[in-house]
C-alpha cells in the first residue's frame, strides 16, 4: 500500500542551463497535480513533457502539488530526474522508493 | 565561469562588486544581503544580489553577454534565494530585459512609463486577486485606505471614521513592509484595536504588491529626479489595475500633507493617475484635512518625537486609548 503524500515543502532541482530543466514544486491548496510548463520546445513536445511529469509525480504518490518547470530543451529522462529530485527534497527524503520508479 | 557567494560581511569582495557594477554603469544597492558573482580568470564578469524577496543588481559584462551567461547566473541566484526560504521573488528591470527574465520563470506584473517593469516568479498575484474578490462588498461608494500607522494616531482614526461614514464599505490595508519604527505586527495590532467599532470595514494585511519606497530599486535609473515619479506610477498602476478591481474600489482616502513636500506630490500624482482615462474604472481621491491638537497637526512623527522625549501626557492627547495602552506596554517591555 502506498500512502498519498500531501504534506510537502517547497523545493527545487535543476538549472536554467541549456539542455537542462529548472523544476520547482510547491504545496497547492487544490487536490491533484498542477503543472505549469514553460519550454523552448513547448509547441512540439509540450504535451508529451506534461504527460511524463504527471506520470512521475503520480508514481511518487504526491498530491496537492504545483510543479513549475522551465525547460531548456532537456531530454525526457533529465526532466523526469529533476522532477523526482525536487519531489524527494520536498518530502524531505534522501532515497527514492526505487520499486515505484 | 566560476560562481561564488559574497556575504554582507565581506567588505573587500563587496568593494570589487561595486567596481564591477560601476564598469557597467550601475550603482550598488546597499540593501543587498548576499551577492552571487561569476568570475573568469579572477575577474568578475557577472553578479546578482538578493535583498529580501527582491533580486537586485543583476549585471553581466558585455564580453560574455548572451542568454547562456544570464541563465547560469540566474540559476545560482535562485538557488541561494530558495535555500534562504524565499520562494516568491520579485525583480524590477528595464522593459528590454523582460524576455531574458521570462526565460528564467519570471512573469510581468506591471510597468511604469516604459522605463521600469516589475516581475515576479510565482504569479501569486493571480491567487491574491482571487482572495480579494471573495472579500468584495457591493455598494456605490467602496473606499480604500492604505495605512502605515507608525504609530496609529487620532489622525488615522479620523481618516478611517470619515471614510467609513462616507462609504458603503471600506477596505483598510496595513503596509506590511518592516521599514518603520514600529514592526508590522505592532502597527497591525494598534490599528485593529483602534478601529474595532466600525462595522463597515475590512482590515487587510498589506501584501508584496504594495511596493514600498524602501525596496524600490534605483540603481538602474539614470535620472535620479525621476525615481519618485516612476515609483509612484508603478505603485499606483498596480493598485488601479490589480488591487482595486477585485474589490470594486471607487474611492481612495488619504490625509492631506501640509508638511511633507514628497507626500504632497505623491497625493497630487495619485489624484491624477487614479482618475485618468484608461480601460480600468476611475478611482476618486478624497483628501481629508488633518486634525490638529494644540494648533499643530497630529502626525505619527509627532508622536514618535514625543516618545523620544517621554512626553506621555502629550502622547495621550494624540493617540486613541487603545494605542496608548499598547505603547505603554511596549515601553515597559523595553525597560
Amino acid at each position: 500500500m502506498n500512502t498519498l503524500h500531501v504534506d510537502i515543502q517547497p523545493a527545487h532541482a535543476g538549472t536554467l542551463e541549456s539542455s537542462d530543466a529548472f523544476v520547482r514544486v510547491m504545496p497547492n491548496d487544490r487536490a491533484g497535480v498542477e503543472i505549469e510548463l514553460e519550454s523552448s520546445v513547448a509547441e512540439i513536445y509540450g504535451d508529451a513533457i506534461e504527460a511524463s511529469v504527471l506520470q512521475t509525480v503520480l508514481a511518487m504518490n504526491v498530491d496537492r502539488v504545483k510543479v513549475m518547470i522551465q525547460d531548456k530543451g532537456a531530454l525526457d529522462f533529465v526532466i523526469k530526474a529533476r522532477v523526482q529530485t525536487a519531489l524527494l527534497r520536498a518530502l524531505g527524503v534522501s532515497e527514492p522508493d526505487w520499486s515505484t520508479l | 565561469m566560476v560562481f561564488s557567494e559574497v556575504p554582507p560581511t565581506s567588505k573587500v569582495r563587496r568593494q570589487k562588486i561595486r567596481e564591477f557594477l560601476q564598469s557597467v554603469s550601475l550603482e550598488m544597492s546597499e540593501d543587498v544581503e548576499t551577492f552571487v558573482v561569476a568570475k573568469e580568470e579572477e575577474r568578475i564578469v557577472a553578479c546578482g544580489g538578493l535583498s529580501g524577496k527582491v533580486l537586485k543588481n543583476i549585471a553581466i559584462d558585455e564580453s560574455i553577454r548572451g542568454e547562456g551567461a544570464a541563465l547560469s547566473l540566474m540559476s545560482e541566484l535562485l538557488k541561494v534565494a530558495y535555500r534562504e526560504g524565499r520562494f516568491e521573488l520579485f525583480l524590477f528591470t528595464k522593459p528590454e530585459y523582460q524576455e531574458v527574465f521570462e526565460s528564467c520563470g519570471f512573469k510581468y506584473i506591471e510597468q511604469a512609463h516604459g522605463e521600469v517593469i516589475l516581475m515576479e516568479n510565482s504569479y501569486a498575484i493571480e491567487a491574491y486577486k482571487k482572495r480579494l474578490r471573495k472579500l468584495r462588498h457591493s455598494g456605490d461608494t467602496v473606499g480604500c485606505i492604505v495605512m502605515n500607522a507608525n504609530p496609529f494616531t487620532l489622525g488615522h482614526r479620523y481618516l478611517v471614521q470619515e471614510a467609513c461614514s462616507r462609504s458603503d464599505w471600506v477596505h483598510l490595508f496595513v503596509v506590511k513592509e518592516d521599514a518603520s519604527f514600529f514592526r508590522f505586527e505592532d502597527r497591525y495590532r494598534m490599528i485593529e484595536a483602534g478601529v474595532r467599532d466600525f462595522t463597515n470595514l475590512t482590515l487587510h494585511e498589506g501584501s508584496d504588491y504594495m511596493i514600498s519606497k524602501a525596496t524600490f530599486p534605483t540603481y538602474f535609473i539614470k535620472d535620479k529626479g525621476r525615481i519618485n515619479s516612476l515609483y509612484t506610477e508603478l505603485d499606483l498602476a498596480i493598485f488601479r489595475h490589480h488591487l482595486a478591481p477585485p474589490l470594486g474600489i471607487t474611492h481612495r482616502f488619504v490625509g492631506e500633507e501640509p508638511l511633507c513636500v514628497v507626500t504632497n506630490e505623491y497625493n497630487m500624482q495619485m489624484k491624477r493617475r487614479l482618475a485618468e482615462a484608461s480601460e480600468y474604472p476611475p478611482i476618486e481621491l478624497v483628501e481629508l484635512k488633518r486634525i490638529a491638537e494644540a494648533g499643530e497637526p497630529i502626525s505619527a512623527s509627532r508622536v514618535r518625537g514625543a516618545m523620544k522625549e517621554n512626553r506621555w501626557d502629550e502622547i495621550a492627547r494624540l493617540v486613541p486609548q487603545s494605542t496608548y495602552r499598547l505603547l505603554a506596554a511596549m515601553k515597559e517591555e523595553v525597560e
